[in-house]
């Protein structure tokens, strides 16, 4: 059963953790009535699966992204992956040394210094005093500690202990880097030589799992995206794959939220190409975009039309006054040169009052749905570089 | 083996087709985990962890003795007060019958080993709750925390035996030539208070409450153990069963005989409470380690 795999190896076969779901105090007291009560016959005890057969094999110097949203069980997984949380069943296998980024508050103990952390966390490792003291200055020159590397750690601003963290787990040379959504407060510029990090390390054959849910962010490290949803594996693929079955995952939920009892509603819109029966949409051509608005209101407000992909913030946003007249209002929007490279994107429309109540919601800002946009590809960014919005823009290169 | 149940998504919509093969609703029985030990890779992960235990140990030292005033000194003053209340009372109230022996060396001994045992049970219970957030964070062997907290104590034992050395001086007399009874004794004293630390340090987690009846425990046991009073003073017939319950008793009394009076240890009395206290760490450590596995959980 156990085979003999390399080093950076992560394996978890049929693995399932459940946590309590009812509120239990940890005290003598509650457990001495709740032993009373199990005398009598009732056991009391309320479980919820955290996780649920759990299968994945991940092969050293693979990064994988592990997505899904809040409470699907990321970090639960990612716990049970460096050991210090146990599965209620099935099989999970690490190999070779593990340095993990599970919370913000990094390094080891807050009342040593950053200097004690960093030899501390390597002697966790398995690695010797001599290896550590040979990375210790690339850690803390990665980290821009500078002279606070000798003050105890819990004087360090989260930012730093983010960057001493991470430095430890990234320079220390482990099989495994596991790093969960801590990144997040990092200033712009650490966040960038982070994500350059785990590149290097992954090219050098480090297996990565990322959580986070800055999808760009995921898409610039991983090649394979683990789809998390309610504890169970929903989807395990390359990774554009998994983020765009993810994001239409999300994009579903928000426009099933229904916004019943606002003064406007979106009664229909369409997207569609310079002629009106020419549904399909090009970059860098003519979209029309027609919107059909009823509800009692009447007088001036704001009409607003963003377009995202997933549901990250807009691309680009406009906006445009009408005047309600207590009827149904069309209104169209046409953009000359489309600038968005092939992809799905959402499109997204709010209206506001404008007048005495000024900024009063008629109609909250969701998406209205989804469109295709078919022409060539964004040309693919170095790794580790991350994207913001994709936007098409039209050139021509010299030489 | 389970094998691959995610499915793979139509390629070019990054649509999620509805899940195939059905998750079942609970894991096949025989997959349940369970807790395995090797006394081989305990003892390998261990070792690895010393350089912790001695970050935890010199943290707590540096902590305890760079804000009090009196550094150090708070290692002897404590058993040295103790020692003269004891004194007062037991010796010119109570009037314990201590032979040749003076009285305050006598008691001072059972104190040091009081003390040893008080502060690892108290530091040692509260040194897995104290260091919650830190569990949740690496993975290392969790016995450490409760041994690091042993560790301080020791030094603390350490110092109070150099006071005892003093003593000695003091009374002008030597210890008696049997001293190196007090070898397997240490070991018995050790063993006892780990296994006792190990159960407490996680009672405290689960049962937050536990640590209320701290200074009860410690209240008590100072006079329910042959610290200021010889162990003769338990009725003859209860000895043995007081020594399997409280190993302390026999280890306070050994170290009496080998280093006061020159006599050899009990060897009955002696067995006991190695046998006890053999039971204390491998049950405490069994307990520990079962336990060990919820520690993140309820975190
Ligand atoms: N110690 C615990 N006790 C009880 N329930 C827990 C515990 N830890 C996690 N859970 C529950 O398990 C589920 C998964 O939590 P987890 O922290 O893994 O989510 P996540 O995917 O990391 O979410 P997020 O994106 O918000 O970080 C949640 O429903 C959470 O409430
Ligand atoms: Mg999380």
């Amino acid at each position: 059963m156990s085979r003999d795999y390399p080093a950076g190896t992560i394996r978890t076969e049929q693995v399932w953790k459940r946590f309590r779901a009812d509120q239990q105090r940890m005290l003598l007291r509650d457990r001495v009535e709740q032993a009373a009560r199990r005398l009598r016959g009732d056991r009391g005890e309320d479980w919820r699966w955290a996780l649920r057969d759990i299968n994945l094999h991940i092969e050293p110097g693979e990064s994988v992204g592990l997505i899904g949203s809040n409470g699907s069980g990321k970090s639960t997984l990612l716990k049970m992956l460096t050991r210090v949380m146990y599965p209620y069943a099935g099989v999970i296998d690490v190999r070779g040394r593990i340095g993990a980024l599970i919370e913000i508050r990094a390094g080891i103990h807050p009342d040593l210094t950053g200097r004690e952390n960093i030899y501390l966390f390597g002697a966790l490792l398995g690695l010797k005093r001599r290896e550590v003291a040979g990375r210790f200055d690339d850690i803390v020159e990665f980290a821009r500690l500078g002279g606070a590397i000798d003050r105890q750690v819990k004087f360090y601003s989260s930012g730093m202990q983010m960057r001493l963290g991470f430095a430890v787990a990234a320079y220390l040379e482990p099989h495994v880097l596991l790093v969960d959504e801590v990144l997040a407060v990092g200033d712009a510029v650490f966040q960038q030589r982070c994500l350059d990090r785990m590149r290097e390390v992954a090219e050098q054959g480090t297996t990565i799992v990322f959580v986070s849910h800055d999808l760009p962010a995921v898409q610039s490290i991983c090649r394979r995206g683990v789809w998390l949803e309610q504890g169970t594996v929903r989807v395990d693929a390359g990774i554009k794959d998994a983020l765009a079955g993810y994001r239409d995952s999300i994009e579903a939920q928000s426009e099933a939220s229904a916004r019943v009892g606002e003064p406007l509603q979106l009664l229909k819109y369409e997207v569609r190409g310079e002629d009106a029966d020419d549904t399909t949409l090009h970059t860098d051509e003519p979209v029309t975009v027609e919107l059909t608005l009823g509800g009692d209101y009447r007088g001036d407000a704001t009409l607003h039309l963003g377009v995202s992909e997933g549901t990250s913030s807009p691309i680009f946003q406009i906006s445009h006054e009408i005047r309600m007249t207590g009827g149904d209002h069309r209104v169209a929007c046409v953009i000359p040169r489309l600038p968005l490279p092939r992809g799905r994107y959402t499109l997204w429309t709010g209206v506001y009052s404008i007048g005495k109540t000024d900024g009063g919601t008629l109609m909250s800002w969701h998406s209205a749905g989804q469109f295709d946009v078919f022409g060539p590809m964004l040309d693919t960014p170095p790794r580790a570089v991350v994207m913001a919005a994709p936007v098409f823009v039209p050139h021509q290169w010299e030489d | 083996m389970g094998g691959q149940r995610a499915q793979v998504i139509d390629e070019q919509r990054g649509q999620a087709a509805p899940p195939g093969v059905p998750v079942p609703a609970g894991p096949p029985p025989e997959l349940v985990f369970k807790r395995r030990l090797r006394p081989l890779q305990v003892a390998r992960e261990l070792w690895a962890a010393r350089e912790l235990v001695r970050a935890l140990a010199e943290r707590d030292l540096r902590a305890r003795y760079k804000q009090a005033v009196l550094g150090f000194a708070w290692a002897v003053l404590t058993p040295l007060a103790l020692c003269a209340i004891f004194t007062l009372v037991f010796h010119r109230a109570v009037k314990i019958e201590t032979g040749a022996v003076p009285y305050t060396l006598f008691a001072y001994l059972g104190l040091i080993v009081w003390q040893f045992f008080s502060n690892t049970m108290n530091q040692g219970a509260l040194s897995l709750a104290n260091n919650l957030s830190l569990l949740n964070k690496v993975y290392c062997p969790r016995e450490v925390f409760p041994l690091a907290t042993m560790l301080v104590a020791t030094v603390d034992m350490v110092i109070g035996v150099g006071v005892l050395g003093l003593m000695f001086l003091v009374f002008w007399t030597a210890p008696a030539a049997t001293f190196l009874w007090v070898l397997p004794l240490l070991v018995i004293q050790f063993a006892f208070t780990y296994g006792i630390a190990l159960i407490l340090s996680v009672a405290v987690v689960y049962l937050r409450d536990v640590r209320h009846l701290l200074p009860i425990i410690t209240q008590m046991g100072v006079f329910a153990t042959p610290v200021a009073y010889p162990l003769a003073k338990i009725p003859q017939r209860l000895q043995e069963i007081y020594v399997g319950v409280n190993p302390l008793g026999a280890v306070i009394e050994g170290y009496r005989k080998a280093l006061l009076y020159g006599d050899a240890p009990d060897a009955r009395m002696t067995l006991i409470a190695a046998a006890s206290s053999l039971v204390f760490l491998i049950g405490g450590y069994l307990l520990f380690k079962k336990l060990e596995t919820g520690i993140a959980d309820v975190a």
